[in-house]
């Protein structure tokens, strides 16, 4: 089974998706595929069949997603609680993933006719070598196409990546890039694994499981959660217009939240500005009270100057991170 | 073509707002059928000769229906028993939650309701309540909502409420919560206690590079952890009952609620102890696989 599906929605589905279409429309969805061991189970299928059939659904559901006009999909496929299971199975998933990232890489012209950029989110590290090596080349494959976007979690948790997101930034400040007070909310966002994609706007749970699950935690805080009882193998694009449906009724009081957020936000990042720029008055000022028009301009020489270095910091992080993956791709060439 | 699917989608929008409304009013003529039902099962236990023909099983029926009417009502006489039933119906569910957060995400919360929950949740035998709204209210009025959460309490209990007296946590470093106690507590949330928690933390660890105490490398998943649970001394809440139709937790603590189980109920005004009960029945069905 491929990654891309072809083919048309049929009369009665078009219909649906453009009377959908003609409210608000996520533009990025995150699914937590569950239940594809229920659903081998109830079909006395393989377990490792029911994973198959799993990633088989993914493609179509791209499919639909594609036709819905929902350029952004995330996707919880690994988790590191995952890494528990039983040896067995493990080594049947990362087959599996090798399996479908060797696949993509043979599919590399068909990726560049729809435009689809994957990225994997996660911490490869944890990965068997061969397999991050065929991740990190299919991500360098892709990471031009710009008209639709499928991030992977592989190996993934939401508090590793936060404390991922952390790190990077203590990082940051061990090389004098940034000082710990320019530490913030956007800046953390930017430095999580999903720094490129928008938070997502709506996130479906399939098998009936009413948790989070450790799944993008920090990006969902104001997104629209629907949790469905549908397996995930089983999963309809009736399923999938539903959960739109649900978006949509929610869609103008989690757009005043958000709004809300963000101006609590830039207030907190004005308030942090002038308490650095009072402490450095302090320090520089010969004790003097510094008066109203000073301390304006001062305030503005800060602020640029704080934007200034955290640009620089993300300029080095998204290097950073870029080399990791093209020393991956260069080690499996040499090898 | 698109103005007809703009038309029918505004239908669609309409048909699934008539479903809703009809939805709950039908929650509410059945609860007060419910409560018709107890009146005139009072009324029957009144009279002895009706009480014997009474068959078994009829009346234990009506004594779980009683626990929803009577605790709406919370009438003055015979509040000690009420207590009583509360426990019994925790002590009969599998699991009950250490922590519950009541996340409210409506607009203009009820106080009372919102005390009443929390009375019951502590009736029930949860240990901390923690109650969020994505507006801060709650926060900004603390002691309105805790006065009330004490009233109702005080009504509650009756006689032997001393006993039982909430503890109230308004900020995090509240250091007298250290001295180990059995006493439940309640904790008003808000944003803040949010990403701006995590935010802090991660300030603080930065510092601590930025002082060459610590080494970039050194930041675990564990250590955030540590940092996070000071901040709050409390454990992270395994069931979240979301009130209103917003399906989105609004900004709730989202370090902590990994695991933590989502139910959802259309209303916290004019909520029955009933509702809470079912919700709390739902939780302790689920199960947990861990990753595994």
């Amino acid at each position: 089974m491929s990654w891309i599906k072809e083919g048309e929605l049929n009369l009665i589905e078009k219909i649906s998706a453009n009377v959908l279409k003609a409210g608000p429309m996520p533009k990025h969805v995150a699914f937590i595929m569950d239940g594809n061991r229920r659903f081998a189970r109830r079909n006395n299928i393989e377990r490792q069949e029911g994973h198959t059939q799993g990633f088989n659904k993914l493609a179509e559901t791209l499919r639909w997603c594609k036709h819905l006009s929902i350029p952004e999909v995330t996707v919880y496929a690994f988790s590191i609680e995952n890494f528990k299971r039983t040896k067995d199975e493990v080594d049947g998933l990362m087959e599996l993933a090798r399996q479908k990232f060797e696949r993509l890489l043979e599919e590399r012209d068909n990726l560049e006719k729809h435009g689809v950029c994957i990225r994997v989110l996660g911490d490869l590290n944890m990965l068997p070598h061969d397999l991050q090596q065929l991740i990190a080349k299919a991500v360098i494959t892709t990471k031009s196409h710009n008209k639709c976007f499928l991030n992977v979690c592989f190996a993934y948790t939401s508090r590793y990546e936060i404390t991922n997101a952390v790190r990077e930034m203590a990082w940051g400040v061990e090389q004098g890039l940034i000082k710990s007070s320019d530490v913030s909310e956007p800046l953390l966002s930017e430095c999580l694994y999903s720094n490129n994609s928008p938070n997502p706007d709506l996130l479906i749970r399939t098998s009936g499981e009413v948790r989070l699950s450790d799944f993008l935690l920090w990006q969902t805080s104001h997104s629209c959660l629907v949790f469905q009882s549908v397996l995930w193998p089983e999963y309809s694009f009736w399923n999938l217009c539903e959960a739109v449906l649900q978006y949509q009724l929610s869609h103008k009081s989690i757009q005043k939240a958000r709004d809300l957020h963000r101006e609590h936000q830039a207030s907190l990042q004005l308030e942090a500005d002038r308490v650095c720029v009072a402490e450095h008055l302090q320090h520089h000022g010969n004790g003097k009270p510094a008066d109203v028009q000073r301390r304006q301009e001062a305030l503005q020489h800060y602020t640029t100057c704080r934007q200034e270095r955290v640009q620089d910091f993300l300029k080095a992080l998204k290097h950073k991170r870029d080399s990791y993956f093209t020393d991956l791709c260069s080690d499996g060439v040499q090898a | 073509m698109a103005l007809m699917c703009g038309m029918l989608w505004r239908l669609l929008l309409v048909l699934v707002h008539v479903n809703r409304a009809l939805v709950s009013w039908l929650r509410v003529r059945l609860r007060s059928w419910k409560g018709r039902m107890w009146e005139r099962a009072v009324a029957a236990l009144l009279l002895p000769v009706a009480l014997v023909g009474f068959p078994d099983h009829q009346k234990k029926l009506n004594t779980v229906r009683n626990t929803g009417a009577n605790a709406n009502t919370l009438p003055a006489s015979g509040t000690s028993t009420h207590r009583s039933r509360c426990l019994s119906d925790g002590r009969s569910l599998e699991k009950l939650p250490v922590h519950i957060g009541l996340l409210v995400a409506e607009e203009e919360p009820s106080y009372s309701d919102i005390a009443n929950l929390v009375v019951w949740c502590v009736a029930v035998g949860i240990s901390y309540v923690s109650v969020y709204d994505n507006h801060g209210i709650f926060r900004k009025n603390n002691s309105r909502l805790l006065e009330e959460i004490e009233r109702r309490q005080q009504k509650f209990l009756g006689g032997d409420g001393s006993k039982h007296n909430v503890e109230f946590l308004s900020n995090g470093t509240d250091k007298h919560h250290n001295v180990v106690s059995c006493r439940p507590t309640v904790k008003v949330l808000s944003p803040e206690d949010g990403k701006q928690s995590i935010v802090q933390a991660a300030q603080q660890l930065c510092r601590s590079v930025e002082s060459k105490e610590r080494s970039s490398k050194d930041i675990s998943v564990t250590m955030l952890d540590i940092l996070l649970r000071e901040s709050k001394n409390i454990p992270d809440p395994e069931l979240v009952v979301k009130f209103g139709s917003v399906n989105s937790t609004l900004g709730f603590l989202p370090w902590h609620i990994r695991l933590t189980e989502f139910i959802s109920l259309p209303s916290h005004r004019n909520l029955s102890y009933e509702d809470l009960l079912g919700a709390l029945q739902r939780y302790s069905a689920c199960q947990q696989r861990l990753g595994q």
